[in-house]
This record gives C-alpha cells, structure tokens and sequence, in this order.
C-alpha cells in the first residue's frame, strides 16, 4: 500500500527537480500537486493502518519511517505555502523519496504488545517523529546553505544563485528548524524516560531500557549535538556555514539511528 | 480595420530627437486628447519612454493611419517632417502586435529584459483608458502585450540579474542578509563613487549610511548630499567596521587601507556575522585574502563588472525562448484578429432579424392594448435573441479568413445581408447599437472620409 504514496513522491521529485531547473510556474504548481497528492495517499495508507491495527501503525521501524516521511512532507508543505518558495522541493523529496522506498519495499509487521500501547507511548514515538523531520529538514537548508555560500564567495554567481533565498533567511529557516526538532525531541526523550520507568519490567524489551542500548545512547548523543546547535553554537561564532555542517551531522546520526539501529543493533527498541 | 504603428526608438533617433518628442512631458492625456479632435483614427494609444515614444491606433486604411500619426507627431512637438521622416518606423497589423509584445518583453529595451518597460506599457495602456481614446481593438493588443510581458518574465531569464554595478552590489548583499532593512551601511571614503553607491543602498531603504574620512569636513559634505547620512572621524573606523554589515570602500589610497588581520581583527566580537565588503576604489582598497575569512564576502570592482557581464551573456542566452514566446501570443492575436472578420456579418444578422422582429410587431400595435403591446415586445425580443445566440457565438469563434468569408456570403445570401448598412458597419466594427448606427449615418452624410474615434458606447 505504501507504493502508491511512494509513486507520487517519485514523480513530484522529478517535478520539483524540473521547477528547480527551468524555472517554469507549470512544473511548479504540477510539483506542488503531485506532492500534495501523495500526502494524501499517505493519510489514507496511515489511516487505513490505523484501521486496521487498531493503533497509530508506529511500532516497526518501517511504519515508523513512513509517518515520519509523512510528518516531514507536511512541514515542507506548510513552509512551501506560507513562504511560496519552491527551491527548497527539490532537495527534500530525494530524501523522503529514499527513506519512503524503505516501508514500501519492506513492511514490517504492527506488534500489539501491551508494553507498545498507551498514551505515554504514543506521545513519546510522535514527538521524536516530529523532531527527526524537522532535523530532516534543517539538515536540507543547512545543505542549500553551504551551496549558496560556496557559490557567493567563490564569485561565481550561477544556478544556486538565481535559484534560493538568501543565506540570511536559510540560516534562520536553519536555526528555526533546529529550536522546533530539539523542544520535541527533548519532550519525546523525557516521555520515554518517565514511560519505561512506569511500566512493569518483564518484557525482555524493558529490561534492555538504558543508556546500554544503543538507540536510546544515540538519542541521547542527538540531544546533546542538537542542543549544543540550538544554544551555544551561536554564542561562540559557530553561526552560518558551521551551523549548518552541524545541522548534517546531527541528521546523519537521526539516520543511523533510525535505520541500521533500528533493524540490527538495538535490543530495546527492536520496532 | 487595421492596427497601425508609428514611432521612434533609441534604435532608429539619436537622443536630441528622441527629447523633442516626449509625450510624457507634455502629458498624455494632452496628446491622446489632441489626437482625438483631428479625428484620423478610430483608437489611439500613446507609449512615451525615455527611449522611446510610439503612437498605436486603429484606422481603416493603413497608409492614411501612417502619415495621419506622423502629421500629428510634427505639428504636437513642431517639427519639422524631412528631419523625422529617416529615423520612423511604420509598421502594420500583425507587425504591430509583435513590436508591442516584444517591447513589453523587454526584447526591444536598451538594456534587454530591463523590467520598467511593462510599467510604463501599462501607464500609456491606462491613460488611453480614461480619456476613452482605446477600444475593443487596443484593449484586446495591450492586454495581450501585457501577458507577454509577465510569460517571458516567469519563464525566462530574460530579466534575472543585475546588470549595472550599483544594483549587482545591492542584490549580492540582499542575497547576502535577505531584507536590507535594519542593515548599517558603511562608506570609507567620500568621493563620488561611493557617495552613488551609498544613494543606491539608501534606496533599498537601509537602517544607517555613515560616511567616514580622513578628512571630516569631506566626509560631512558627503554625508550631507547623500541625505539621512552621518559622518564620522577617521579614528573611529574600527568601532564602524565592528557595526557595520555592508562596507563600501572608495578612498583614493595607494595601498590597502584594511588588511586581512585588520578584517580579523574586526570579526572577532562580531561572532561571524557576515559582512559584506565592497571595494570601488582603484587601485584596492582591501587586501584581497581578506576574502579568505568565513564570513567575510570581499567583491571588489572587476568581480562586480565580470558578474554584470555574466548576466548580460545569460540574458542574451535566452532570448530565443523570450522570442519564441512572442511568436506563440502573435499567433493568437492574429486568431482573434481574424475572427473579427465575422463582426460585420454578425451585426447585419442581428439587424435583418431585429428589422424583421420590429415591422411585425409595429403592424399588431394598432390592435393591441398598451400593456398587451409590451408583452409582445419582450417575448419577440427574447425570441430573436435565442434564435441568434449559437450562430453569432460560433462565427465568432471562427479563425481563418477564408472560412469567415465563406460563411459571411452564404448568410448573406441566404439572408440578403449585402445592403448598404452593413457595408457601414463593417466600416465601425462591432458597434452594434442605435447611436453607431446614427453616428455612421452623420459621417456618409457629410461625405468626407473623416472617422469619429474616441466615442464609445459605455455600454455593449
């Protein structure tokens, strides 16, 4: 089911790529709907989920991806319309594109257990869901942004150019990104905490519940990374173009932990 | 009914004509109102720039239109007709529409795909507007122009990038900071150079401009041309360049007045917030490894010109899509152009039928009650009005000559259209009612060839 979303993603990509290249409002607003169509595919694919699983489909790692892709689709869509800039489309969707490719070639099965349900539960998946594609999308600005830089002092003003705002406005989109990524990400954090705490401890799963576990240290090295972009890079003159390597390297870490973590090392957070 | 265009340009008049035959100085309205009262063209359009100034009507014979426009061209700025005749251009028709679409474009412009053109199109379109001097005909052309102008600006490159120094220093540094609002600019050195410069930033609408030289009084007399200026003394240059966002250079110093330690110097309390240097002056102001510190975007005078030069050649790259464009929204025009052929037989159509409508109801009169009488009325009216509505839709909607011109003799033989009234109205295009219909009368009447332009119904 998720083939359809992907599908429409892959052709919006090419349509937003085309806008970015020639410029033209067709290949825009036909970007714009292509995307906007494959949200909504994506709705009915979680809804239908949901539906059918009886819970928000968030408990394997595939179905986890695949509503992050959809957090992340809708927070370029909402930036997209209230900024009306485009340029943006087209370095997004290859990574939604990527990481959509991953719940559609390779569903995982939805465990009921009763350790994976709750509102405690809920809140903690999708406030961490909601921090990694906002860092997903810092992390695509912070990108835009070194191009852009590259370009204006190397003097060679060209593509990039004439075709993304200005460092200014993609270093606060940067910045923006990063204070919104890092408030869920700490809620998200802090919620598991109190979670596994309260929960009975006889699930194997549980008991791997510590900074041992490597999904939970690398959460805990986002935080840190993040955190240290958020508050203090600025204050030492790690504004601009560091800001935005950090931003790369902040998602790099999501990534891994996202995905080799979640599908071969982790022990506690196997889903 | 033809279009027709006179005009001159920077391509055809050297500057001197070109200022004798400003429209805009005398105002517009005054033209359009002038040519109006000579009663040569049916409509009229003045474009009056800079670099041009054009007139566009609509007349019913071509040559007549032409030397009706430069008679009135001599006799508004009293020229005299041998020294203008070389530097016209005349063109006709469809011509007329593609010189409109690319001057709208930019094609045409001095600077190609500057933007104001579209403006100033737009501003000649308008006055035409209120003093009723455009009809169907012009209405139809400079709407069209007007989409012609936005196609090739959305998607072309036609206009993107600077192509003066001034303005490729102050896009660079909206790219640089976005909305230059709130921005201190900083000008080291009070010549002329930088004082233009600076104008151009205050444009941009910048938070503070502050002048600094070695000498003060220099600096405060700058300061003072440039308006909403400070200056200040030399010593407080390091305390400046710490607050500044963008630094203009121009001094006439024989070696670098700001290194690259001095440049270091500066940044740090700044805590990498960019600056953008813009070094004017020849030989240089700023050592050119300055540029080398993060944060620090050094251009100088030859980077600025090689920019402009760049976005020249790439704007000359893509005037084949800008004409290419022009040609598709000719092509159109012209369809629509074609498709007024049926006006004549339309309104001939409507007239037989409304002729025929009237002398039936005129012969019950008599024996009908008044309210009865009304009644009859309306329901013939509405009944003539339907039975039209598919046959005048569909030969409106007809493009080719050839086929108007079939389908304009079998209506009217099949329906005896050939009188004298419609060959008057095929002379008034598409005015349809009572009061055209006398106006055309008054003109055969009087038995000159002289047109009443500018007299439009308010309502179709």
């Amino acid at each position: 089911m998720n083939l359809v979303p992907l599908a429409l993603y892959t052709l919006a990509l090419i349509a937003y790529v085309w806008h970015f290249a020639q410029r033209q409002p067709t290949s825009g607003h036909a970007a714009t709907t292509l995307l906007v169509a494959g949200v909504l595919a994506h709705t009915f694919v979680i809804g239908m989920q949901t539906m059918q699983a009886g819970q928000v489909p968030l408990t394997t790692a595939a179905s986890a991806i695949s509503a992050t892709v959809w957090v992340l689709l809708l927070a370029y869509l909402y930036t997209e319309m209230t900024t009306d800039e485009r340029a943006m489309g087209a370095f997004i969707l290859p990574l939604a594109v990527a990481l959509q490719a991953i719940p559609a070639f390779k569903p995982g099965v939805d465990d009921k257990a009763a350790v994976l349900q709750g509102p405690l539960f809920s809140v903690h998946v999708l406030s961490l869901l909601f921090a990694y594609a906002s860092f997903a999308l810092a992390c695509v600005i912070g990108i835009t942004y070194v191009l852009l830089f590259k370009e204006i002092k190397a003097k060679h003003l060209g593509f990039f150019y004439a075709r993304l705002p200005s460092l200014q406005v993609l270093d606060s989109m940067n910045q923006r990104a990063i204070v919104i990524g890092w408030v869920f990400l700490t809620i998200g954090l802090f919620v598991g905490w109190i979670y596994a705490a309260q929960i009975p401890g006889n699930d194997p799963r549980v008991q791997a519940m510590s900074l041992r576990d490597p999904k939970i240290l690398v959460a805990v090295i986002c935080w840190a990374v993040y955190s240290f972009e958020a508050f203090a890079a600025r204050r030492i003159g790690w504004g601009g173009r560091r800001s935005a390597y950090l931003s790369a390297l902040g998602f790099a870490i999501v990534l891994l932990n996202f995905v080799p973590i979640s599908y071969f090392v982790t022990t506690s957070h196997n889903f | 009914m033809h279009l027709v265009l006179v005009g001159i340009s920077h391509r055809t008049a050297p500057v001197e004509l070109r200022e004798r035959i400003d429209f805009q100085a005398r105002g517009l309205d005054n033209a359009l109102r002038a040519l109006a009262a000579r009663g040569t063209v049916r409509e009229a359009v003045v474009l009056s720039t800079c670099n041009r100034a054009e007139l566009y009507g609509v007349c019913d014979e071509i040559d007549q239109g032409r030397s009706a426009f430069v008679e009135f061209i001599t006799d508004f700025h009293n020229l005299d007709r041998q020294s203008l005749q070389p530097h016209v251009y005349q063109v006709a028709d469809l011509d007329v529409a593609r010189h409109l679409f690319r001057v709208a474009a930019g094609l045409d412009s001095l600077v190609v795909g500057e933007p104001q053109i579209l403006g100033q199109v737009k501003e000649a379109h308008a006055a035409a507007g209120t003093t009723h001097a455009a009809g169907p005909f012009l209405n139809r052309l400079f709407h069209s122009s007007f989409a012609v102008g936005k196609r090739v600006r959305t998607e072309t490159g036609l206009g993107s990038g600077a192509v003066s120094v001034s303005f490729a220093a102050v896009s660079l540094a909206r790219k640089i900071f976005g909305d230059l609002k709130g921005r201190n600019v900083l000008v080291v050195g009070a010549g002329e150079m930088g004082k233009l410069t600076a104008l151009h930033m205050k444009s941009q609408g910048v938070h503070q401009v502050t002048i600094v030289s070695r000498t003060m009084a220099h600096a405060a007399r700058t300061a003072e041309a440039i308006g909403g200026a400070s200056a200040a003394p030399w010593e407080e240059l390091d305390t400046l360049l710490g607050n500044a966002d963008i630094v203009i250079t121009a001094t006439g110093a024989a070696s670098p007045i700001l290194t690259k330690a001095h440049i270091e110097t500066v940044m740090r309390p700044r805590r990498n917030r960019p600056l953008f240097l813009i070094d004017i002056a020849m030989p240089r102001d700023v050592e050119s490894a300055a540029g080398e510190i993060e944060q620090v975007f050094l251009y100088n005078i030859d980077d600025l010109q090689a920019t402009v030069r760049e976005n020249l050649a790439r704007r000359a790259s893509e005037v084949a899509r800008a004409e290419s464009i022009v040609g598709e929204e000719v092509e159109k025009f012209g369809m629509w152009l074609r498709s007024r052929g049926a006006i004549p037989t339309v309104v001939a159509l409507r007239q037989r039928f409304d002729a025929v409508r009237r002398s039936e109801v005129d012969r019950l009169a008599a024996t009908l009650p008044a309210d009865v009488r009304e009644k009859v009325e309306d329901v013939t009216r509405l009944v003539v009005e339907k039975l039209l509505l598919t046959p005048t839709e569909q030969l409106k909607a007809l493009s080719d000559t050839e086929t108007v011109a079939a389908y304009s003799e079998a209506l009217g033989r099949l329906f005896g259209l050939t009188s004298p009234q419609a060959q008057s109205q095929e002379s008034t295009g598409e005015r349809t009612d009572s009061e055209d219909e006398t106006a055309s009368q008054r003109r055969s009447d009087r038995g000159d060839r002289r047109v009443e332009p500018f007299v439009r119904p308010q309502k179709r």
